[in-house]
């Protein structure tokens, strides 16, 4: 099937990060279209018949997320930008924000007017220098062509963009522990409800968006909901960016209507990266998610297609591993992210997460023990949704699935005093 | 299948009403499923949450299940609401609490037998009531600093700490000193303070209450006793003018420590650190047991109550036949209501007619409890007719103690010489020189005959803090050696001049006082209960 790039679109053309190439190539004439043809109101509801649903991972519809606002408070609304990208596996906004800002820009710029905000915020991951740059850069254009501060583009709105920079903690990405960071306290999630819609970024109705729903939020500008929808599947409408990273060929981001198959995606990415090792599993949207082994892997990469399978869209960072990996290994790994990563507020994910790690090295180093993979099975089931965050699910998913999975090679590696595949390595 | 659910009762306009544990509780919006259970008379067991701090939903603990949510809700953060089906037992929250419980002992040292807060720990308690009794844990826990001075008088151990965070809102809330914070990260979080800024605040004892574990110790406490062996003597503190509810921890006739006890209305959970450590000064300060009389020139010896009695009132009779003008007393504010009463009236029969009120300030009042006013009682001495401490009164007396004009002085519990008001050789000097008090203070040493009383804490008695409420101080000690209440004292010294009023206890002479003071009328020793009685009109 024949596919224009869209969210792409600009990527590897000279300049692309510069307002005057992305005027040429026809950028902001969506916003100038929703400023002449819509109310904010009325664009409210066109995003909300897009089906544009989150592209942070939790997938949820952003119109119906902006309809959450409370209506006639007189306290400010505030929209800030989740940049914080930081799941493992994932790289998607980086490659927006630091080739095409404008295309993230514009989306900014149509959604505050739409929620009423007059303020919003980036909130950039505190590694992510370049892209902090090259978004600043990018603002202050805009800000000299009337793109931003008062009466844009004679629309009679007002809009101010202030990049801050996170200090290079995942769970800052995080919705409510970004706004405590962005008021400049420890990034600790808060306790929901209240969710952010209603009290948020110092108090006040705040909308958090993803970088990526925001691009989209351009293009439904551009080109109007019908068109949108009618890319990808029901109910998982409009393109996606796929990072592909892992045992494949060519790893990088791709772009995909929602619902592309997964072989086609690992194929787009050049296949497999040896082809005497074939495919072993599959992580579809990030470390956090849960892990499909190859036999369930002929599936479709949209949001209900992969929770029908058992997993999550997530954040679209899907790493494939081939037959050479060592699973206890890989979520060692992953277990040693997040506990490193634990913010340390809520006693379940504070505690379980350095448990894991314990686990999981005594069983990588042979010095497991029978009962070892059911304590992690038993222990993952103890964090998951007792926590103050979505942290708890983010380490029991991958602890319950790669066990689940993959429990022969777990056991094996208690009965075997070690790993079989470093073993056989070795040999 | 379970019982019926039994019907809701009606909730007026402000109210929710709502089944916990199939309990029918009605409570004001707004209103947590924890309090709504507390209400009910269910324990949902809790670490972080404390009455008066802010909401932290950190420690998990109170995790129960509500009809229709998928999702274990936390009691402490959860408002009640119409209807809302709550159940705190179900195997779902039983096994959730296990898994709480478990966390946080794997990191946990299990020091219990060298830690102070064994046997009022929350982690002994709820392991008990709601853990697994085992471990899975077999790894290497991880490793911090113990007996760690995080302040003045607070010793920190970081492994006993289950980062509820307590002591952090206590000093970001309460204190408003903003000391502690959480730093670092997962099972590496740490509390600990910020640069140069070690918890030394006048509050810093507060966060060794409301630490639910032995993190946090008071140091003047530590390995003093352990805690079941303490008994808790319900009491005001005499440190200032507040009047802080608390409990005096006592073991073997001794106070080990000084906590505060709730009491919304005058210090909500909160007490200073000087009022904490004020029982101290009682084991601290030399005390004298039997009554001292002064020879001519030597110094002061021991002799019998009867014959010191004699001798004091002997030596006032003197002083106020050769004309009342020439005797004076100075009374202290620190004394209870009872003990200011008897000194009334005792001054009257006596006929000494001058009297002053000594007053102690120091510092401000504080945005907390502090008040300037460190005398206890200032509004119990104006009530019973001495009036209210006056500095320019005593400083007229001893300047006519210095000048010769005042031959007889009679001091109770005030020590002018300590407080360098006079000259030792100036009191040492009169004529008649009697003092009362717990301690063997300068001016006891300096006087013609000294009466020693019962010290803070061996009394019994009531003090009207500075809003006008009345409270009372239980004894929790027996008299050392021969001291005897100050009433006690006062009613025997002005018995030789008439004085016929015999009281049986403390409690008599309230009853008394409250007879003839129209501010107290009504109340009696036994409605002031444990909260204390506001004053009519106060």
């Amino acid at each position: 099937m024949a596919y224009d790039k869209l969210l792409t679109r600009n990527l590897g053309k000279p300049n692309s990060a510069t307002l005057d190439a992305y005027q040429a190539s026809g950028g902001y004439q969506g916003l100038r279209r929703v400023f002449k043809e819509f109310t904010p109101e009325k664009f409210v509801e066109e995003v909300k018949a897009s089906g544009l649903r989150g592209r942070g991972g939790a997938g949820f519809p952003a119109g119906v997320k902006w309809g959450f606002l409370p209506k006639g408070l007189e306290v400010p609304r505030y929209l800030c930008v989740n940049a914080d990208e930081s799941e493992p596996g994932t790289f998607k906004d980086r490659l927006l924000i630091e080739q095409d800002p404008h295309l993230v820009l514009e989306g900014i710029i149509a959604s505050a007017w739409a929620i009423g905000c007059h303020t919003a915020f980036f909130y950039i991951r505190g590694e992510f220098h370049k892209g902090a740059r090259i978004f600043q850069k990018a603002i202050e254009e805009a800000y000299a062509k009337g793109l931003l501060g008062r009466n844009i583009l004679g629309s009679g709105f007002d809009l101010d963009l202030i990049v801050y920079r996170g200090a290079g903690a995942y769970i800052c990405g995080e919705e409510t522990a970004l706004l405590e960071s962005l008021e400049g306290k420890r990034g600790l999630p808060r306790i929901k409800p209240p969710f952010p819609a209603v009290v948020g970024l110092y108090g006040c109705p705040t909308i958090i968006n993803n970088v990526e729903t925001l691009a989209n939020v351009t293009l439904i500008a551009e080109r109007g909901a019908a068109w949108f929808a009618a890319i990808g599947r029901p109910k998982n409408t409009g393109p996606k960016l796929f990072c592909v990273s892992g045992h494949v060929a060519r790893p990088g981001v791709y772009e995909a209507p929602l619902g592309i198959p997964m072989k086609e995606l690992i194929e787009m990415a050049g296949g497999m990266m040896r082809p005497d090792r074939p495919l072993k599993a599959v992580v579809p949207g990030g470390s956090s998610m849960k892990i499909l082994p190859a036999a369930k892997c002929d599936v479709l990469m949209d949001f209900d297609s992969l929770a029908a399978a058992g997993t999550s869209l997530g954040s679209a960072g899907m790493f494939v591993m081939d037959s050479g990996t060592c699973m206890v290994d890989a979520l060692w790994n992953v277990c040693r992210f997040y506990a490193h990563e634990s913010c340390g507020q809520c006693t379940p994910c504070r505690e379980g997460t350095g448990w894991f790690v314990k686990i999981l090295k005594r069983l990588e180093r042979g010095d497991g023990v029978p009962d070892d993979v059911e304590l992690l099975d038993n222990v993952a089931s103890r964090v998951e949704g007792n926590t103050i965050c979505p942290f708890g699910e983010a380490v029991a998913w991958p602890v319950q699935s790669y066990v689940k999975e993959f429990r022969d090679e777990f056991q094996e590696h208690v009965t075997r005093r070690g790993c079989p595949l470093a073993a056989a390595a070795a040999r | 299948m379970p019982d019926p659910t039994p019907p809701l009762p009606p909730a007026g306009p402000d109210e929710v009403a709502l089944l916990i544990d199939d309990r029918p509780v009605v409570v004001r919006k707004g209103t947590t499923v924890l309090r709504a259970a507390e209400a009910a008379g269910l324990l949902i067991p809790h670490y972080c949450y404390h009455p008066g701090l802010s909401i932290a939903g950190n420690c998990r603990m109170c995790l129960i299940e509500i009809d229709k949510v998928p999702k274990l809700q936390i009691g402490c953060a959860t408002a009640a609401t119409q209807g809302m089906v709550v159940r705190t037992a179900t195997p779902r929250v039983k096994t959730a609490r296990e898994g709480i419980m478990e966390f946080l002992l794997i990191n946990h040292p299990l020091d219990c037998p060298i830690c102070d807060q064994a046997g009022e720990c929350r982690l002994q308690q709820y392991e008990a009531a709601y853990g697994a009794g085992t471990s899975r844990f077999t790894d290497e826990k991880v490793h911090w600093p113990k007996r760690y001075d995080i302040g003045r008088s607070v010793v920190f151990d970081a492994e006993r700490c289950i980062k509820c965070t307590r002591c952090i809102r206590f000093c970001d809330e309460i204190s408003k000193s903003r000391e502690l914070a959480l730093f670092q990260r997962g099972d590496h979080a740490i509390i600990g303070t910020f640069p140069g800024k070690p918890l030394d605040n006048p509050y810093s004892g507060n966060t060794v209450d409301v630490c639910p574990v032995g993190a946090l110790t008071w140091k003047p406490f530590r390995f003093k006793a352990r805690v079941w062996f303490l008994r808790d003597v319900p009491s005001a503190c005499a440190g200032c003018a507040r009047g802080c509810n608390v409990n005096l921890g006592t073991y073997r006739n001794r106070v080990h420590r000084m906590t505060p006890r709730a009491n919304l209305e005058v210090n909500r959970y909160w007490m200073c650190d000087a009022g904490r450590q004020s029982y101290a000064a009682l084991t601290e300060q030399p005390r004298f047991e039997r009554p001292l009389a002064r020879p001519a020139t030597d110094a002061s010896e021991p002799i019998p109550w009867d014959e010191a009695v004699e001798r004091a009132a002997a030596l006032l009779r003197e002083a106020v036949a050769a004309g009342a003008d020439g005797v004076a007393a100075i009374v202290s504010a620190r004394l209870s209501l009872e003990d200011l009463h008897v000194t009334q009236r005792a001054l009257q029969a006596i006929g000494i007619g001058r009297v002053a009120v000594a007053p102690h300030e120091e510092g401000q009042d504080d945005h907390l409890l502090l008040r300037r006013d460190k005398t206890p009682n200032a509004r119990g001495a104006a009530l019973v007719g001495l009036g209210a401490p006056n500095a320019g009164r005593v400083k007229e007396i001893l300047e006519d103690v210095s000048s010769g004009r005042v031959r007889g002085l009679l001091v109770v519990g005030e020590d002018p010489i300590g407080d360098g008001l006079i000259p030792a050789s100036d009191l040492r000097r009169l004529p008649a020189l009697v003092a009362i008090d717990w301690w063997k203070s300068p001016t006891v040493e300096a006087a013609g005959v000294a009466l020693p009383a019962c010290g803070y804490g061996e009394w019994e008695g009531t003090l009207v803090n500075f809003e006008g409420r009345a409270q009372r101080c239980r004894a929790a000690l027996k008299p050392q050696g021969e001291t005897e209440p100050v009433w006690r004292i006062l009613a025997a010294l002005a018995r030789p001049f008439g004085f016929g009023a015999e009281y049986a206890s403390a409690s008599a002479v309230f009853d008394e006082a409250a007879a003839g003071i129209p501010a107290l009328a009504g109340m009696s020793y036994r409605s002031l209960g444990t909260g204390g009685a506001k004053l009519k009109g106060a």
